[in-house]
């Protein structure tokens, strides 16, 4: 019933055990206010002087208020371990998401992780409490509170002994039946609430096709129906929590009745048939309360599940050698051997060779899918093979690229770079927090930017990305390849595509800036738009996770038939007219 | 905001009076029998202490058993009514927020794009749902108690009913506004730092290349947990007043069975006889403790729940003023813009500057010019979602304003992102025209040379179009959205950018369906580059609002050296 991976967390079974220790200080402060309360009605039945009373009144009120205080106490410690854990969890899987790095975070879906760490986390925290709080109660008040019922009045203990599994047996029935039906319920809640907003975020093109009117009948329908489904489910969903209160008010009327007989044979005296009655209601109370979060703690398990599974991935571990990496120069070299990479079942790479050297600028092509993109995220060290040193780095041999000192030379610009929520200049630093305002507007010159900023009444410090002042796709561009040029030391540009959204008169312009800018780097550019060819020294060409050819563009015009193909694919109707 | 003005929570109150007269006549007797229940059991044992003879003590006996059942039982109905009433009452709402939107339907991307406001709007539907299951219902429910309590009490003692009345409003209104007003600008707060570090969160996840990179894990996971820490401390301080809370609300509570035994203790024990209802009256207090405990926190709820209202009563139906509409024409001969000139207002800028074109039945014209330029501007002036500044739309010689009504039948659409709703593949054609057979659904999907994909789904064209394991490619999507075009069979067809973001390889193959499918439609068809344009009769060139190049692509060619140059380029040849 508790769950253990709870309990390997540090610290967590020395809070388990005094908040134990505080429930059963509780359970017997309830057991006294029970019998506090049991003994003023008696002495105010017997028509006692009102002045015998007043003990039992304030012992009542001592008891009372004590109970109360104990749960402020509980709840605080509870709350304290779990807000303490959940936030422990938080930072580490911000920590590990950093070091899964962003291919496999992509893979894993960025909303998909974000909801995780923000909704999953307190999801968690709210498990750990209602763990902490309403299984123990579970575990030790009813029992306390039984031990003295029996004592007073055995049958009335053996009868709530025996309700006991039979609550939990119904519960259990009813609530394997509800399971199937809710979860079919949950995945119409999901369907029901994507169709609405399926409606809202498609009602353009409803709108288009001359249905958008008469569709909002649709939406009533559909909602409908799902209320009729939602009905039926909770008609049997909702007989779990029936059952449990039909017998634990069943039972208390029993016992009343059964304690109302034994008095009346004369059996017992008032005092215990009184105290068991005001205690049966206590001695239930918890099971009702924990089937009442019993859902929450359904989805505090399931967050923490998926938490932990994230958790668990392995990320990769930079070598040991204090490998450093100097300037990119004529003599610096990477070649890769026998490149093999998998995505789950799917092999994405297969058998890539290749070497590159200097101040060299190399076009990736290929067909949608072909691997380019995952070259790329191999070469930047943000995905890693599973087993061998495939790669050799100015002489060292290396498992993966992963490596601090080679990412630090590194630029990545794909298709649309991401722009910081922050203004044009905290972006243009990323990379260089500290650079001098001068060396900001020099990247932002050389970038093509300076007449932009220059009509923007904020300048530098206008406000772009989410939020912000919205900018074009060419100028996300050369935003990002400001932040790059800021930081000198960055000399390997690694390109996905990065033009595939612009307009060809932007990309025209672009190229103009960017082309200079390639001397003396290394720059691997993943491209669909040919022109580009006619700017680089060497050519990949890719096809389903393998290098088909590779050459200069020149060498590969005249002699490779892949390449030919592919350009003469891409090219589509340019050829034909030329023809 | 005045009650009066309302519109989303009073005109609900009046739907399905029986539902929800009921389902707080159940949440009341769900108490009165759980109160019951202790009343006539404390009764059944004080009275049999006293030896009575068994009849006596028979009606008490089946008195316990009858409440005992009737308090799950009701409180199982309760549940049920209520959430059918709720449950009926959001198809209302949902209906109803559809409305509003779809009046600005052209513009509904636009007008709501920043984070997720539609999303947020079908969130807030499920506020309301839980302003009336949480806070409304609970509250009603714990005053009837209270009226009914004192009622009864006072048929005995007035002085203690009224004493009892102030310790039971205590709870349901001295507690819940101490809370509100200790908790409110914290939870507003809550609701802001939330959002804040959803913003802060995506943005650091999203530009994780750029942190990786430089290797700067300590700044990411100090911006990322920035928000998320200080929410969790605000929290923290919420939950830390709700235990005070709790703690003085039951010490309040505490002081009902204490007054009562006070009470008992001088009232009821003037004879034997009366002193058999002494636990009676103590003991029927504790289960309504239950009925109290949950207003506090969900009259506290309420700073979120006012928010999700605020935000729905302002949307405001968008309306707009055209001509007397007319039926649409079975043929029409042109299409032609008479100096056309559009700002959105007065002090805007000028987006589209007197321009004037024809387009003849049949045409197919290619419209290009760098992006942000008015294309699209000009493709919603003669769609008629805009209204020109001066000049006017024309189809033959009505304008097109004034066939808005039924305008999918001259115009049909592509663009960028086709909308593919989820459901089957075959729907989602069929909107095109709700009328068209199942053969003529299978028609239009061949034509787009979708076929064959189609037959490789799990359940061919009844697949639904988002089931896991299966998505639809650009080009794909591309296509589907076409085949929807054909069934509408609309003589215009306006192309937005239908290739933008594809590969070439993927652009070239849909061009040719494209050309080929639409060959007896007027096409007008805005793009981003020189792909597929030597299919057009006429090249326009659309920048800051002028068309700058107008001409035959082969002539183009031939005269003008700055498409040469574009053509050039485009096509991969030496620039």
């Amino acid at each position: 019933m508790i769950d253990k991976r709870l309990m390997r967390l540090p610290g967590m079974n020395r809070v388990l055990t005094m908040l134990a220790g505080l429930a059963l200080v509780q359970a017997f402060v309830i057991l006294f206010q029970g019998k506090f309360l049991a003994q003023a009605i008696v002495h105010a039945w017997a028509r006692k002087p009102m002045a015998g009373l007043w003990p039992f009144i304030w012992a009542f009120a001592a008891a009372f208020a004590l109970r109360q205080a104990i749960t402020w106490l509980r709840n605080a410690m509870a709350e304290h371990a779990a807000r303490r854990t959940a936030g422990d969890m938080q930072q580490q899987l911000l920590q590990h998401l950093f070091a899964l790095g962003p291919a496999t975070v992509a893979d894993e879906g960025t909303g998909n992780l974000v909801t995780m760490a923000l909704d999953g986390i307190p999801e968690t925290q709210n498990y750990i409490e209602l763990i902490l709080n309403k299984i123990l109660n579970m575990a030790i008040i009813p029992w306390v509170l039984l031990i003295y019922i029996a004592m007073q009045h055995w049958l009335a203990g053996l009868m709530l002994l025996l309700m006991f599994p039979v609550i939990i047996l119904f519960m259990i029935i009813l609530g394997y039946a509800a399971r199937d039906q809710s979860e079919q319920q949950y995945a119409g809640f999901q369907l029901m609430s994507n169709h609405f907003i399926d409606s809202l975020r498609g009602l353009k093109t409803l709108q288009l096709m001359g249905v958008s009117k008469q569709y909002a009948d649709n939406v009533y329908a559909v909602s409908e129906n799902y209320r009729k489904q939602t009905m039926s489910v909770l008609r049997i969903a909702m007989l779990s929590s029936f059952a449990m209160d039909f017998f634990a008010t069943l039972s208390i009327a029993v016992v009343a009745v059964f304690l109302g007989i034994d008095l009346l044979n004369g059996k017992v005296p008032l005092y215990p048939a009184m105290v068991s009655l005001i205690l049966a209601p206590e001695y239930f109370m918890p099971i009702r309360e924990f089937g009442s979060d019993y859902h929450a703690t359904l989805n505090g398990k399931n967050a923490l599940s998926a938490i932990l599974a994230v958790l668990a991935k392995p990320v990769a571990q930079p070598s040991q050698t204090g490998l450093t990496v100097g300037p990119w120069t004529a003599e610096s070299t990477l070649s890769v051997n026998q490149l093999d990479f998998r995505y789950g079942d799917r092999q994405a790479i297969s058998d890539v060779s290749l070497t590159l050297h200097g101040p060299q600028k190399v076009a990736i092509i290929g067909a949608s899918g072909s691997g380019k993109s995952t070259l790329l995220n191999l070469l930047g060290g943000f995905l890693q093979p599973e087993a061998g040193t495939p790669f050799t780095l100015n002489g060292t041999a290396l498992p993966h690229l992963a490596e601090p000192a080679w990412q630090a030379h590194l630029s990545y610009i794909p298709q649309t770079p991401y722009i910081f929520a922050a203004s044009i200049d905290a972006n243009v630093r990323f990379y260089q927090p500290t650079a001098s305002a001068a060396a900001v507007t020099r990247a932002v010159a050389a970038a093509g930017l300076a007449d932009w900023v220059a009509e923007l009444p904020d300048g530098l410090a206008t406000r772009i990305g989410e939020g912000g002042r919205g900018i074009s796709g060419g100028q996300a561009q050369r935003i990002a390849l400001a932040r790059t040029l800021l930081d000198e030391k960055r000399d390997v540009w690694l390109f996905d595509e990065p033009t595939a959204h612009l307009d060809i008169e932007t990309e025209a312009a672009l190229k103009e800036t960017l082309v200079p800018l390639f001397a003396n780097r290394l720059v691997l550019f993943a491209t669909h738009r040919l022109h580009w060819l006619n700017e680089m020294d060497w050519v990949i060409v890719v096809q389903a996770g393998r290098i088909v050819a590779q050459g200069t563009p020149t060498d590969l015009a005249a002699n490779s038939a892949a390449y030919q193909e592919l350009v003469h694919k891409m090219r589509g109707e340019f050829d034909e007219v030329a023809e | 905001m005045k009650w009066r003005n309302e519109q989303w929570l009073r005109p609900d109150l009046k739907r399905y009076k029986g539902l929800l007269f009921w389902s707080l006549v159940l949440g009341m007797l769900t108490f009165i029998c759980a109160g019951a229940l202790m009343f006539t059991s404390g009764y059944l044992i004080d009275f049999s202490a006293t030896q009575p003879l068994f009849a006596a003590i028979y009606v008490p006996v089946v008195l316990t058993r009858a409440f005992g059942i009737g308090r799950p039982v009701f409180q199982y109905l309760e549940r049920l009514t209520s959430h059918n009433w709720v449950l009926r009452i959001t198809s209302h709402m949902r209906r109803k927020l559809y409305r509003v939107l779809e009046s600005d339907a052209a513009f509904v991307s636009e007008h709501h794009q920043t984070g997720d406001v539609l999303g947020m709007l079908a969130d807030d539907i499920g506020h309301i749902q839980n302003l009336y299951l949480r806070t409304i219902f609970p509250t009603v429910v714990a005053g009837g108690l209270t009226l009914i309590a004192t009622l009864l009490l006072g048929w005995f003692d007035w002085g203690f009913a009224l004493w009892l009345c102030v310790l039971l409003l205590a709870q349901i209104v001295l507690v819940p506004a101490w809370s509100l007003v200790v908790d409110k600008r914290r939870k507003l707060q809550q609701k802001q730092l939330n959002q804040t570090a959803y913003v802060d969160l995506t943005d650091s996840v999203l530009g994780l290349s750029d942190w990786v990179i430089t290797h700067r894990e300590a700044d990411f996971v100090a911006q990322a947990t920035a928000a998320p820490h200080a929410l969790s401390q605000s929290l923290h301080a919420s939950a830390r007043f709700e235990w005070v809370r709790n703690f003085v609300a039951q010490l309040l509570f505490g002081l009902i069975p204490v007054s009562l035994m006070v009470w008992v203790g001088q009232y009821w024990t003037q004879t034997a006889g009366m002193a058999n209802w002494v636990g009676a009256f103590v003991l029927v207090i504790f289960p309504l403790d239950m009925a109290f405990s949950g207003v506090a926190q969900g009259i506290g709820e309420w700073p979120t729940y006012k928010g999700a209202v605020m935000r729905l009563n302002q949307l405001q139906p968008t309306t707009r003023t055209l001509p007397k509409q007319l039926p649409t024409p079975q043929e029409f001969q042109t299409l032609t813009l008479d100096h056309v000139s559009f700002a959105y207002s007065a002090s805007a800028p000028e987006l589209i500057h007197d321009t004037s074109l024809t387009l003849h039945r049949g045409d197919k014209v290619a419209l290009l010019g760098p992006s942000g330029m008015g294309k699209t501007t000009l493709l919603q002036l003669v769609l008629g979602d805009l209204t020109p500044t001066t000049g006017q739309v024309l189809v033959d010689d009505t304008p097109v304003l004034a066939y808005q009504e039924q305008r999918n039948n001259l115009f049909a659409v592509l663009d960028q992102s086709p909308f593919l709703f989820n459901t089957s593949v075959k729907n989602n054609v069929r909107l095109g025209n709700e009328a068209a057979s199942d053969a003529a659904v299978a028609k239009a999907i061949d034509a787009v040379q979708l076929t064959d994909l189609i037959a490789q789904l799990p359940q061919g064209l009844d697949t639904p179009v988002a089931e896991a394991g299966f998505d639809f490619s650009g080009g794909e999507r591309q296509r589907l959205a076409l085949a929807r075009v054909l069934l509408q069979d609309a003589p215009i067809v306006l192309l937005d950018e239908p290739t933008v973001g594809l590969d070439p390889i993927t652009e070239a193959a849909l061009i040719n369906t494209m050309f080929t499918v639409l060959a007896d439609k007027t096409v007008l068809w805005v793009t981003h580059h020189l792909q597929g344009v030597h299919r057009t009769d006429r090249v326009l060139f659309l920048e800051a609002g002028r068309l700058t190049m107008d001409g035959a692509p082969q002539e183009l060619a031939k005269t003008d050296a700055r498409y040469r140059r574009l053509y050039a380029l485009d096509a991969g040849m030496k620039g």
